[in-house]
């Protein structure tokens, strides 16, 4: 379906984290509705890697995309069999060319309704291999990584939605071609207008398939302490040379504990570093931001009668918390 | 920090809870003194020690027990509860656990002081050590009252799985143990919820945070901007006349005000730290350029503690030396380019350029005035000299472009820095003056009594010559201020002494200085509302109130 009014949104987002953390990739690829009649619809992209050694680097949002991006939800694949999934800044770094494999099923996490007949539909996807190639400025590593696919479409704005917390772990043991045993996406979105309209999930998939879906009524999520400030990449490398002006600080830690029935779960994730992705608001000039932070996680329970419990590298995304954008 | 068992004493513990904060956190303690003006306060700890609470201009003094207006006695109920960090500090009372007399109005005073400092000063990572030790060392003085940690969770039991429960008592946070060149993170804050199951808090919503440990702060910031410094100055020929020589001032470290305000600022307003330290670094480089000439020009022997670069090397290779650090300090600036862009860097230029001008307009009123051998005749002449010599860079620059570095460019913004700061800045400027005639040469660093040597217009030195009526001793005064350094004998400089303590010139000093300070105060807290409550802020507040805590 194509869209057509100002405020529709298609994005794809694509995380991925080698299994020692050594190696991380961000790719989102997103379609905003076009100003009017006989206008294209906006495409933006852009490429995050994250290097143990080097740090962060980031394309602009012209990031070189496929014309035809892997997608489970765009045009399902079969389980193991591989797509190519290849995005470059312009300047050619930060660059990757990976081959995608699904392991598993995808879901609904969630679909949400705020403002003023804005929403906005979350489908996730644990449990993605990728292997490949990633290409940094004098560097080139072939990387086999582990990650997270979604797709969300609906029509929203800010400052109507507000911000959000998601973020996904997959236990990296076993086999390299086989899905995680233990994955888990929690979303929150924290809708501004109106406030009441706050909804979450924390989902649980094992071996690739959904056992346990908490719903929002199930769980609680707690912050405690900021990341230090220094930690904290400001990307594209276009925001800084305009001075965007800062966002809130990011919360260091961040610990979830859901319920339901004789089924518990807690996921204490400590980030470490982020970038911050200033995004262009189309209903203002201040910016947007998404941070997506890495850290470590240790997620343990027991769900469906067995226990779990393992540690593993993590993204939790904060979107939102640019004070100027309250001003909208 | 006591290291001896038999020290750790409820009175030591409250003598160095004192201490630290006066180092720390002094805007806590004025907070404190604010609130017990006037009261002498008497304290008993159930270990037999004991000592006395008065407030002295701004500061907390204690000393040995003697007579008092309200006397407390506490138990080890009262200790236990009293700075405990798992409970909240109202939970603090307990029947009959304090004993406390006197009037009640001063009782209550007392009490507003305590419950002050206990709550802002709980959160301090420091002070929670500190008493920590003294717990671990004297577990007596506390009773035995310590919290069994919190069983694991039953997953069948229908409570006991809440996000914060796990945060706050079941896996709560180790002490950090970030190595000692982060700036921040030197309070706790507590857990809180984003998503309880029906309620939603935003992530972005952080806590305020009123007080930060300016110690660690400074120490953080001292050793950032230092590392910097370092690597601002070429290692290349010629080293022996030259870059050996121009790393001298900035190697003889000093409290590292500048360096602090200037990250401290960046980070209020929501910056990296990192993003403030080149621009922290090229200031210090103006200001060792500064002391250099200044030191030339005032015909100064020590400044830190060593002898003055023209001293050692002579005054033409020390000229050189000063300029080769301003020349490092306007490269440092432009190389901000890279880092913090175009919008910043020519804003953080506009900002370095107006510092400049200033300071040398206020070194060219002051040396005028040693010239004419005039003293002039207002504080207010002294107070337009000291902003511009000393105030716009020690104090006001480093705000406005630690703000910058955070991407503010909004002159309606930096400008209101300006006043807070102005009178902060002569108030420090009073304060250090008066170190140089009655503070102890170890920690002020300068030849004591050096400013009367040079013939500096100090605000005691103005107030002496406004008050002498003799017209004989008026003479001898202005006779001795009106020879050269070389000529001036420390006799010269006693005389000078000795009538500024009989005018009563230290003390109007003194107290003037506390009175701008608490200017400088109020203005900080209105002018600057507009940044939040948050750890940046909180180091700026601690500076403000520095002043005022300083010992003298």
């Amino acid at each position: 379906m194509p869209l057509r009014a100002p405020l529709e949104r298609r994005w794809l987002h694509y995380a991925f984290l080698s299994r020692d953390s050594g190696q991380s990739v961000i790719a989102n690829l997103s379609a905003l509705g076009p100003d009017g009649d006989g206008h294209a619809p906006h495409r933006t992209t852009i490429l995050l890697v994250h290097d143990r050694e080097h740090g962060w680097h980031s394309s602009q949002f012209n990031a070189d995309r496929p014309d035809h991006p892997w997608s489970s939800f765009r045009s399902p694949h079969a389980i193991g069999v591989a797509g190519d999934f290849d995005v470059a800044a312009r300047t050619g770094v930060p660059a990757v060319k990976l081959r995608l494999r699904r392991t598993g099923r995808p879901c609904t996490s969630q679909s949400a309704a705020f403002g003023g007949g804005e929403h906005l539909r979350w489908q996730s996807e644990p449990g993605v291999l990728a292997s490949g190639l990633v290409r940094l400025p004098g560097i080139e590593r072939d990387v086999e990584l582990l990650g997270y696919h979604e797709r969300v479409r609906g029509r929203w704005s800010w400052p109507a939605l507000g911000g959000w917390v998601f973020g996904f772990v997959n236990d990296p043991v076993g086999r390299s071609d086989e899905p995680p045993p233990t994955a888990v996406v929690f979303t929150l979105i924290q809708s501004r207008d109106p406030r009441a309209a706050a909804s979450g999930s924390v989902m649980l998939w094992r071996r690739g398939r959904l056992v346990r879906h908490f719903p929002r009524r199930a769980f609680q999520v707690a912050v405690h302490d900021v990341l230090d400030r220094d930690q904290v990449v400001l990307v594209p490398p276009l925001a800084r040379a305009l001075g965007t002006a800062p966002a809130a600080s990011v919360p260091r830690r961040l610990l979830i504990t859901a319920r339901s029935g004789s089924d518990r779960l807690l996921l204490d994730f400590r980030g470490s570093t982020a970038a911050r992705i200033a995004n262009p608001c189309e209903t203002g000039l201040p910016a947007f931001s998404v941070h997506e932070t890495l850290g470590a996680c240790h997620v343990e329970g027991v769900v469906a009668g067995r226990r779990l419990d393992f540690q593993a590298p993590g993204i939790v995304e904060f979107a939102g918390g640019t004070g100027d954008a309250d001003d909208h | 920090m006591t290291t001896d068992t038999a020290g750790y004493t409820g009175a030591r513990l409250l003598a160095d809870t004192i201490d630290a904060l006066a180092e720390r956190a002094p805007a806590v303690l004025a907070a404190a003194a604010e609130q017990m003006r006037g009261i002498r306060l008497g304290l008993r700890f159930n270990d037999g020690s004991a000592v006395s609470l008065t407030v002295r201009h701004s500061r907390l003094v204690i000393g040995p027990a003697a007579e008092s207006d309200v006397e407390v006695a506490f138990d080890d109920r009262a200790m236990n509860l009293l700075f405990d960090l798992q409970r909240h500090p109202s939970d603090q009372v307990l029947p009959d656990s304090l004993d406390v007399r006197g009037e009640s109005d001063r009782v209550l005073a007392v009490w507003r002081a305590f419950s002050l400092l206990s709550q802002r000063a709980a959160g301090l990572r420091f002070v929670q050590g500190l008493w920590r030790d003294y717990r671990h060392h004297r577990p007596q003085l506390w009773g035995h009252a310590i919290p069994a940690p919190a069983p694991e969770p039953d997953a069948s039991e229908p409570g006991g799985w809440h996000a914060l429960d796990y945060l706050e008592r079941r896996r709560p946070e180790a002490t950090r143990t970030d190595d000692e060149t982060r700036v921040g993170g030197t309070v706790t804050t507590r857990p809180r919820l984003l998503w309880d199951g029906r309620d939603s808090t935003p992530w972005w919503d952080e806590l305020p945070i009123a007080d930060a440990d300016l110690y660690d702060t400074m120490k953080a910031c001292r050793a950032r901007v230092a590392a910097e410094m370092t690597r601002l100055v070429p290692d290349r020929e010629p080293r022996a006349d030259l870059y050996s020589l121009v790393r001298e001032y900035p190697a003889r470290q000093g409290k590292g005000l500048r360096p602090t305000l200037t990250i401290a600022a960046c980070a209020a307003f929501g910056g990296r730290p990192r993003d403030a330290v080149r621009a922290a670094a090229a200031l210090e480089l103006f200001h060792n350029g500064f002391l250099v000439h200044d030191d030339i020009a005032d015909e100064s022997t020590h400044r830190r503690g060593l002898p003055t670069l023209h001293a050692r090397y002579g005054e033409g290779l020390a000229v050189n030396v000063g300029d080769a650090l301003n020349l490092l300090a306007i490269d440092a600036v432009l190389s901000n380019l890279e880092t913090l862009g175009l919008a910043r860097t020519l804003a953080l230029i506009r900002e370095t350029l107006h510092m400049c001008r200033e300071s040398v307009e206020g070194q060219a009123i002051e040396l005028g005035w040693i010239h004419r051998n005039a003293v002039p005749g207002t504080d207010d002449d002294y107070f337009l000299m000291s902003t511009k010599k000393t105030g716009w860079y020690t104090c006001i620059s480093p705000c406005r472009i630690g703000a910058v570095c955070a991407g503010v460019t909004d002159p309606r913004v930096l400008d209101r820095f300006d006043e807070a700061f102005r009178l902060i800045g002569i108030a420090f400027q009073i304060q250090d003056d008066l170190l140089n005639l009655v503070g102890d040469q170890a920690k002020y660093g300068k030849e004591l009594l050096g400013d009367l040597l040079e013939g500096k217009r100090t605000v005691m030195l103005i107030h002496l010559l406004r008050t002498v009526a003799d017209p004989a001793e008026r003479k001898q005064l202005t006779a001795i201020l009106g020879k050269r350094r070389p000529d001036k004998t420390r006799r010269d400089a006693d005389t000078l002494l000795a009538a500024m303590r009989a005018a009563g010139s230290i003390d109007y000093a003194v107290d003037l200085a506390d009175r701008l300070a608490a200017r400088g105060i109020d203005h900080f807290e209105r002018d600057l509302d507009i940044i939040p409550d948050n750890e940046g802020k909180a180091v700026l507040r601690q500076i403000a109130h520095y002043v005022t805590t300083r010992p003298l």
